[in-house]
């Protein structure tokens, strides 16, 4: 059983990490065509899916989707819907660790090839991803409180660095009386979904009563705020649509004045390259225990199982497989990600409510 | 009449089972010798045979009371099994078999170094005592500072051979149930010959083969084990060596001097803080050292980048090669250092430091920053307090080194997260090694309180 804390660190890397998983990108394609008014529709929609979703979860304390699942529907129709919300985490994962490899080849390490540097990741990822949930989440709590710090230096230096054009940041403020745009609303609830990993580690949450939601409305707001803007400061309202990973653009264009490293970027990819797969660790995990549940829940022996085995060296194969893709085809993934992910989630939700309301007349 | 084991009498039993014994001693009192003796020599303090078995049974008369004499003192048993007294005669108990009943007389000598100040793990200020050899001692060390009636003490018998006494000491009140309970378990599950350290049993309790971590505490300071008790945490001393095994430890307890209780709460975090950036500087330097040199030279400053190049100009071989190489020497250091006798110890440090400071770097061997950072390595590696960590690190910091070789910065982050990650997913005794620092623990206490 773990605390309640680490449900914020689970909300803060999934908005976190958006950088990676394209969604300045879209909300930048947007800006003059409502992204400003999509982010805030965005922050209402986001912290009432976390308020419905956090309300259901806690009517079934101590229990993950597939044992939600088991509960109130037939094999089958369970069967298909865990293997189809996994599919939905392994994406999650995969996108991160494929765009994070295309920012490696362009930004840092030219000389090695994107093969190595995947199976790199890949190993860390796929023998982390077996551990235990609590022991994934000791992992994300150590590993946010590490990187916090460096993440607020970035930003802090991003903000009052003379070169952020505030010009363009408040030209972009006049489109924001625009109508919204449904795919920049879609892009922008990603940063909200942190929440839903609790489909799996919900079974290790102790049942809680209150979760502050405003709070974590606020904060997507501010972030997604700053995901968006900061690029346009740096990069300018019109070019910084050239850019495909905007924030490191972005990030590359500051210097470091007083430090062993003296641009930005690496400091920043660093940052994110821990951050990333830490989140990527985390879906694959999710995924992992969603794609054991998809037979039946019946607790088997403690700990990791040689059954994993099966399923990481698929998830690594098809990462290796994916590598191949072009960089307009990765990009093209992401944003149907975005969308699908989107849809998803209303419909853990809703069968969520679905079973929550069978229980309960079944119980009567 | 003395008929104990077939036939035989017991002495004559334990004549015929300990032959061979050159330090075996039998002898017969009286003149009609009815009292006979059997010990080891070696085993036994003579002084202790000599007045309280010798002068008093030729003062006494009477045979009877030379008995009820003997069966007075604490210790002694009768018995007439004969397999029971060859047991207590090899520990070093005296057979003393007056006409038909057999007595075991506790005589043990034991040898065991005075106590002295701890030398493993030194501190500034406070307790200066380390534990020694004799068990008995150590609880003495133990109980004198934890006075308290809720500190139980469980004695067993661990080696098939060596059969080494253990003791499990806890504060009854404070202890976690589980964890306790899981020990025992794993206690009476432990089977080996001979047992003669700390270290021994430590592998055996935490039972995964490979570790890269160490989950329990091996220390040789009562204090330290003082305050883990308190903590509601389980120790155990084992009878011939001077370290006590601590558990369930977490990755902190590892970077905690017993200093810190000591000095003011800011200087504490201070210490612990610098140890923690010693653990980072030990195990990623090398690493970073190669990545930067062979894969990423733009990531430094103008400045350093050229500096590292330019003092590498001389060097043949590719970086990952010079780091190896001196960190290998480093080690051949280390060691030589710790297990040469004093007196030849300094020669080697000297002559170490010498080559590997000035010469290799004015051959053009070695890169005058790569002699910078072996030193730094070394040094922060030393920071650590508890040896076993230390030893540990040492090893870590060639998988980084690897690491570092195959996918330059990348391999170090990576590998950052990796160890993060499988840190997180060791249990220590089912408490999580690696949990937020083990706030949860100090929670839970203060809860019950």
């Amino acid at each position: 059983m773990v605390k309640y804390r680490y449900f914020f660190f689970l909300f803060l890397i999934n908005a976190v990490i958006n950088v990676v998983n394209y969604v300045p990108r879209i909300l930048i394609a947007y800006r003059f065509k409502g992204a400003l008014m999509s982010i805030v529709i965005s922050v209402i929609i986001g912290t009432l899916i976390i308020f419905t979703a956090t309300k259901l979860y806690s009517r079934f304390p101590k229990k993950g989707l597939p044992e939600i699942y088991h509960s109130c529907m037939s094999k089958p129709l369970a069967g298909i819907l865990l293997l189809l919300a996994g599919a939905l985490w392994y994406m999650a994962g995969l996108i991160t660790l494929i765009s994070f490899v295309d920012i490696s080849i362009r930004y840092i390490s030219p000389d090695i090839s994107r093969l190595w540097i995947m199976i790199g990741f890949l190993v860390a990822v796929a023998l982390s991803s077996r551990l235990s949930s609590e022991s994934v989440l000791y992992g994300l709590e150590i590993t946010m409180l590490l990187t916090l710090p460096f993440i607020l230096y970035i930003l802090l230096k991003m903000l009052i660095n003379p070169a952020f054009n505030w010009d363009a940041v408040m030209q972009v403020g006049t489109y924001f009386m625009h109508k919204p745009s449904f795919p920049s609303i879609t892009a922008a609830t990603f940063i909200f979904s942190g929440y839903a990993n609790l489909v799996i580690f919900n079974r290790v949450f102790h049942p809680i009563k209150r979760y502050r939601v405003w709070l974590l409305g606020v904060l997507g707001l501010i972030i997604l705020l700053i995901s968006m803007l900061v690029p346009i400061g740096y990069l300018g309202t019109i070019d910084v649509e050239r850019h495909v990973f905007t924030w490191f653009s972005a990030a590359d264009s500051v210097r470091i004045g007083l430090f062993i490293v003296e641009r930005m970027i690496f400091l920043f990819y660093f940052i994110y390259l821990v951050l990333s797969l830490v989140s990527v660790i985390i879906h694959w995990h999710v995924c992992l225990e969603l794609l054991k549940g998809i037979g039946s829940v019946k607790k088997k022996k403690e700990g990791p199982q040689m059954k994993d085995w099966g399923y990481i060296i698929l998830f690594s194969l098809v990462a290796l497989f994916m590598l191949s893709l072009e960089q307009f085809s990765i990009n093209l993934l992401g944003m149907w990600f975005l969308n699908i992910r989107f849809y998803g989630e209303i419909i853990i939700i809703s069968s969520l409510f679905y079973c929550y309301q069978r229980n309960r007349r079944a119980r009567i | 009449m003395r008929k104990a084991a077939g036939h035989q009498t017991i002495p004559e039993w334990l004549a015929d089972h300990l032959k061979g014994f050159m330090d075996l001693e039998q002898r017969k009192l009286g003149a009609r010798e009815e009292v006979e003796l059997v010990y080891i020599k070696s085993l036994t303090d003579a002084e202790l045979i000599n007045r309280f078995v010798l002068t008093p049974f030729f003062e006494m008369n009477e045979l009877k009371s030379f008995e009820d004499y003997l069966a007075s003192f604490p210790g002694t048993t009768k018995t007439d099994k004969a397999e029971q007294a060859k047991e207590s005669v090899l520990k070093g108990f005296v057979s003393i078999t007056v006409k038909d009943s057999t007595y075991l007389f506790e005589a043990i000598k034991v040898e065991a170094s005075s106590i002295s100040e701890a030398t493993s793990e030194a501190i500034v200020q406070g307790p200066k005592d380390a534990f020694n050899e004799n068990i008995y001692t150590n609880l003495n060390l133990v109980r004198r500072r934890y006075k308290s009636d809720k500190l139980k003490a469980e004695m067993s018998v661990i080696g098939n051979m060596s059969q080494t006494v253990v003791a499990v000491l806890y504060d009854e009140d404070r202890v976690d149930s589980e964890v306790l309970d899981e020990l025992k378990k794993r206690l009476s599950n432990v089977s080996i010959d001979i047992l003669q350290s700390a270290g021994e049993l430590e592998k055996e309790l935490a039972g995964r083969h490979f570790r890269l971590f160490p989950t329990t505490m091996v220390t040789e300071r009562p204090d330290r084990v003082v305050f883990n008790l308190s903590e509601g945490k389980v120790a155990i001393l084992i009878d011939g060596t001077g370290f006590s095994i601590i558990l369930p430890s977490i990755f902190n307890d590892f970077f905690t001097a017993m200093d810190d209780k000591i000095q003011l709460p800011m200087v504490g975090w201070f210490l612990k803080g610098i140890r923690y950036i010693g653990l980072l500087l030990t195990v990623t330097l090398p690493a970073f050292y190669i990545a930067v040199t062979s894969y990423n030279p733009e990531i430094l400053k103008i400045q350093i980048a050229l500096l590292i190049a330019g003092s590498r100009a001389t060097v043949p071989y590719p970086s990952f090669m010079e780091v190896i190489l001196m960190l290998l020497m480093m080690e051949f250091l280390t060691e030589a250092s710790l297990r040469l006798p004093k007196a030849i110890g300094p020669t080697a440090t000297t002559v170490g430091g010498l080559i590997l400071g000035q010469a290799a770097t004015q051959a053009g061997l070695v890169a005058d920053v790569m002699i910078i950072l072996v030193s730094a390595v070394a040094i922060s590696n030393f920071v650590i307090p508890l040896n076993m960590m230390g030893f540990t690190v040492r090893v870590i910091k060639y998988g980084f080194i690897l690491l570092a070789t195959l996918l330059g910065l990348l391999g170090v982050v990576v590998g950052l997260v990796g160890l993060v990650m499988y840190a997180c997913g060791l249990r220590s005794f089912g408490k999580p090694y690696l949990r937020g620092f083990a706030l949860d623990y100090m929670s839970k206490k203060r809860r019950e309180v």
